[in-house]
């Protein structure tokens, strides 16, 4: 009996082990094991870590970041992944800091034109420039790079829709052919799916590749090892067109973290070196912080209540006025943001281009929304109105709670619904007339252009995709249609008509604009060179930076 | 062969419950309101991209087929691919499912070294000062909320003391100058073998803060199923004929209690270990520990329907083994339950 329970023991032991080593890793290559022996120091026990090494921590630039990175494929990745691939890969054209004189600066493109009409564009490519695979870049890589994003077609690969033709000049010349107007070199400058990458690699390598801790681009750093989900470490490419200087950092290591008060600990204590997303409640103790620098910069993310224009009673626009006139902006924002946040002012957020200082901004007026309510017919309110948001956002549901009070005052009735994203949509996507009455979500550019913010939420729609508040307007669809062959070729102009357009969108009424997301950076006062830049979010390009 | 036969039962249960979980999880993935076309496309989807995505991921076919081609791979080994992140499933599992089970492991070791001999004495000496501090240990570390824990116990020995890391597997300075070559994902093993005793070191001192967090429902629940079950079998007349017969106290309460006391303990220390798999999302979470639990917690966030499929397949399997593991152990150990 014994030997039979021992047996059955061990069978059951090793299809434990099997399963379990089913799911352990494979040995890494002979170059891993290199490194591995190579560094290490002499297998003699206390030994403390190597004073070269504490040393050389000097140059490493740690960026203690929130989320993991999903993909890092740079012809697929359309997420907080850019932090990453924008220390590996570069555009044609870069996008300025808000405050610079012109808006895009030159990058692996010199210079570029388009025609009259924004429908061919030539690009004038920076000579000398080479992958880190060793490849040159020329214009077959260009137009290989283009090429193939629109070929995978995910992400946000739809940036290059017009793109019809990519005509190679010469090995530094290409000419690009378009189907409609459209501002290519706004659109290159994109910091999502438009990094110009090595075609031989690309070739060669599965996708799995990148998220092992690969890549291939012509910027500063590439990635030297990739512990998933916990830490990423990228080294200097030494041959970088643009050079190196002394006191630019070695190394570059992202560490994972998801708990913001962790997050708020490493740029205490100096383990990390940049963050974001640390408690907002504790940001004024950090500023007092002498060793730590906050800055505080407007992003190009706002958050909007789409109105339903299509269901009663909020077809009536006196009724959508009374609304905007409802929420109190300026209590929420002081009670609940603090410094996150300011009053939006128009659909296009403080600090780009297209934004109108002159717009009208509603602010928080119970007696004319009362007013307003009468002359539509309501004066007593009397009426249920369902407002949907992305489950899990505190911001947006205290938007809901707050709100929901003061409308009640008005006599009507808010129900604030959390929903997963996708459910959220869904309903969105639905008959508008079974659909919510109000869709609040963030919104932001996929290329620095009030065309991403006017044309997706308000232009007419069919079937509807993102404008769910079902607005249709054919004035405002020209005026956005023409600023936007405008903006390829005559920027100031494009600005007018995109302004004009938001008059007729605040007019209307037809979403509330609760405020524009300020993002907080917070880096250690060591560190020096840091220009935020709304346009790559929470990209820091450390290329730029050095430590004291 | 009625041990044999038993096992062969036993198995065939297994597999049927695994038929069934996957069957019903797939199927509940599939009718919550969520697209996974759209979510392979990513946040700002197009209707072309998302048609277009639906054919590529086979979504068009019906929900039969599509069960039935993902039940062939994952027997094949394909366990699909992350809707959100497009990587292979298994390749992520290679990293997190190790990273779990190292941290997990740590916390069961830990749970049984402090929380046996703590449940024998305070059984012994009931009602003595230590029985009471005993109690205490254990209902606190029941009842404290981990996260909480975990946060003050950072508090102490990162930001005052110093002396231990906020989170992580490893620290930079290992990372950048002296690596572990991973072979098989349990880095205090790998840096072991490869005699890398930094890392090893470093390894050490990553895990002491989460496993003893992890470690502290464990503890506690070990120690009071211990002590009561040692409080019962101390009052049966066997131990009273071997006190009698002058055998030594330690002998009595470690060998000739403890061997009838431990069953119920097996039990919850099995079922602790893959409780922890997944439910250790908290202490993964504050100690960015790269676990399965973080990874499952994302997944539901996202809806990303196969890595949800994948992951409870797993724990599943993990489950049914552990338990019938135990099953057996609990047999071998007290002659008492006959199969």
């Amino acid at each position: 009996m014994n030997r039979q329970r021992v047996i059955s023991l061990i069978i059951l032991g090793i299809v434990l082990i099997f399963t379990t080593t089913q799911c352990t890793p494979q040995p890494t290559p002979p170059a891993a094991t290199e490194a591995t022996t190579g560094l290490s120091p002499a297998p003699t026990v206390e030994e403390p870590p190597p004073t070269s090494g504490e040393a050389s921590l000097k140059e490493v630039f740690v960026y203690a970041h929130q989320t993991a990175f999903p993909d890092l494929d740079p012809m697929r990745s359309y997420s907080n992944d850019s932090v990453v691939t924008s220390n590996c890969y570069e555009t044609l054209t870069f996008y300025n800091p808000p405050g610079s004189k012109d808006v895009l600066s030159p990058k692996l493109a010199e210079s570029w034109e388009a025609n009259t009409d924004a429908t061919e564009w030539t690009f004038h490519l920076r000579k000398g420039v080479v992958f880190q695979d060793g490849e040159p870049f020329n214009a077959e890589a260009v137009k290989y790079s283009i090429m193939k994003v629109k070929e995978i077609g995910v992400g946000a690969s739809y940036i290059w829709d017009s793109v019809k033709e990519i005509q190679v000049v010469d090995d530094y010349t290409i000419k690009i052919l378009l189907s409609y107007s459209a501002p290519l070199d706004l659109i290159a400058s994109t910091g999502y799916q438009a990094w110009m990458v090595s075609p031989k690699t690309y070739e060669s390598e599965s996708p799995e590749w990148y998220n092992e801790g690969n890549c291939a681009g012509t910027g500063p750093y590439t990635i030297e090892s990739y512990e998933r989900g916990s830490r990423l470490v990228m080294t200097r490419f030494e041959e970088y067109w643009g050079g190196w200087k002394p006191g630019q950092f070695e190394k570059i290591v992202f560490e994972i973290s998801q708990d913001s008060v962790v997050l708020q600990q490493k740029i205490e204590s100096g383990v990390a070196d940049f963050t974001y997303g640390v408690p907002p409640d504790n940001i004024p103790t950090l500023e007092k912080n002498t060793d730590l620098v906050v800055y505080t910069n407007p992003s190009f993310q706002n958050l909007v209540g789409l109105l339903n224009t299509k269901k009663p009673p909020l077809d009536n626009k006196l009724v959508r006025q009374a609304l905007s006139y409802s929420f109190p902006y300026e209590q929420f924002i002081q009670g609940v943001m603090g410094s996150r946040a300011t009053q939006a002012r128009g659909v296009v957020p403080k600090g780009m281009w297209g934004h109108g200082d002159e717009l009208l901004q509603y602010n928080f007026d119970p007696e004319k929304a009362k007013q307003l309510l009468t002359e539509a017919g309501y004066p007593e309110g009397g009426f249920k109105l369902l407002m949907t948001y992305s489950n899990g956002d505190m911001d947006e549901q205290q938007v809901g709670e707050l709100w929901k009070a003061e409308l009640k005052k008005l006599g009507i009735e808010l129900e604030v619904q959390g929903m997963n994203w996708e459910a959220q949509w869904d309903l969105g996507k639905s008959d508008p007339l079974n659909a919510q009455d109000i869709f609040v979500m963030y919104w932001w550019p996929d290329y620095v252009s009030p065309y991403a913010f006017l044309k997706s939420m308000f232009v007419t729609e069919s079937p509807t995709l993102f404008n769910l508040g079902y607005y249709s307007n054919t004035e405002y669809d020209k005026l956005v249609d023409d600023g936007n062959i405008l903006t390829g070729v005559d920027r100031d102009a494009a600005t007018m008509k995109f302004i004009e357009a938001q008059s007729i969108l605040l007019d209307d009424a037809v979403s509330l604009f609760f405020y524009d997301v300020n993002n907080e950076h917070i880096a250690r006062a060591d560190v020096e060179g840091f220009v935020d830049n709304p346009a790559y979010g929470h990209v820091v390009f450390v290329y730029q930076l050095t430590r004291k | 062969m009625r041990w044999l036969d038993y096992l062969i039962r036993r198995l065939l249960m297994a597999i049927l419950v695994l038929i069934s979980v996957s069957i019903i999880t797939f199927f509940i993935a599939r009718v919550i309101p969520s697209d996974p076309a759209a979510a392979w496309v990513g946040p700002r989807p197009t209707q072309d991209q998302i048609n277009k995505a639906r054919v590529q991921l086979g979504l068009d076919s019906p929900l039969w087929i599509q069960y039935w081609r993902y039940a062939t791979s994952f027997l094949k080994g394909d366990f699909g691919t992350s809707v959100r992140t497009h990587q292979p499933i298994l390749n992520d599992l290679k990293v997190y499912l190790p990273a779990t089970m190292e941290l997990v492991l740590a916390s069961m070791i830990i749970a049984i070294v402090v929380g046996i001999p703590l449940g024998v004495l305070s059984g012994a000496y009931k009602g003595s000062l230590l029985d009471h501090s005993t109690r205490l240990i254990s209902i606190a570390g029941v009842s404290m909320p981990t996260f909480w824990l975990g946060l003050i116990l950072q508090l102490f020995f990162f930001a005052k003391l110093g002396i231990l890391p906020i989170g992580g597997r490893i620290s930079n300075e290992v990372a950048l100058f002296s690596p572990i070559h991973v072979i098989t994902g349990f880095y205090f093993f790998d840096s072991l073998i490869a005699g890398n005793w930094l890392a090893f070191k470093d390894t050490l001192l990553h895990l002491i803060l989460p496993s003893f967090v992890l470690a502290a429902y464990a503890t506690g629940l070990v120690i009071r199923m211990t002590r009561s079950t040692m409080v019962e079998v101390l009052n049966e007349n066997y131990i009273l004929a071997a006190r009698v017969a002058g055998i030594s106290e330690k002998k009595v309460l470690f060998v000739l209690a403890l061997k009838n006391a431990l069953t119920p303990t097996i039990t919850v220390l099995g079922l602790c270990f893959v409780y922890s798999l997944t439910g250790a999302i908290l202490v993964e979470v504050i100690f960015s520990w790269p676990g399965l639990g973080t990874y499952v917690t994302n997944a539901v966030m996202s809806i990303d329907f196969p890595v949800i499929v994948t992951v409870t397949l797993v724990v599943t399997v993990f489950y049914v083994l552990i338990n019938l593991f135990m099953d057996l152990l609990q047999a071998t150990i007290d002659p008492r339950i006959r199969l």
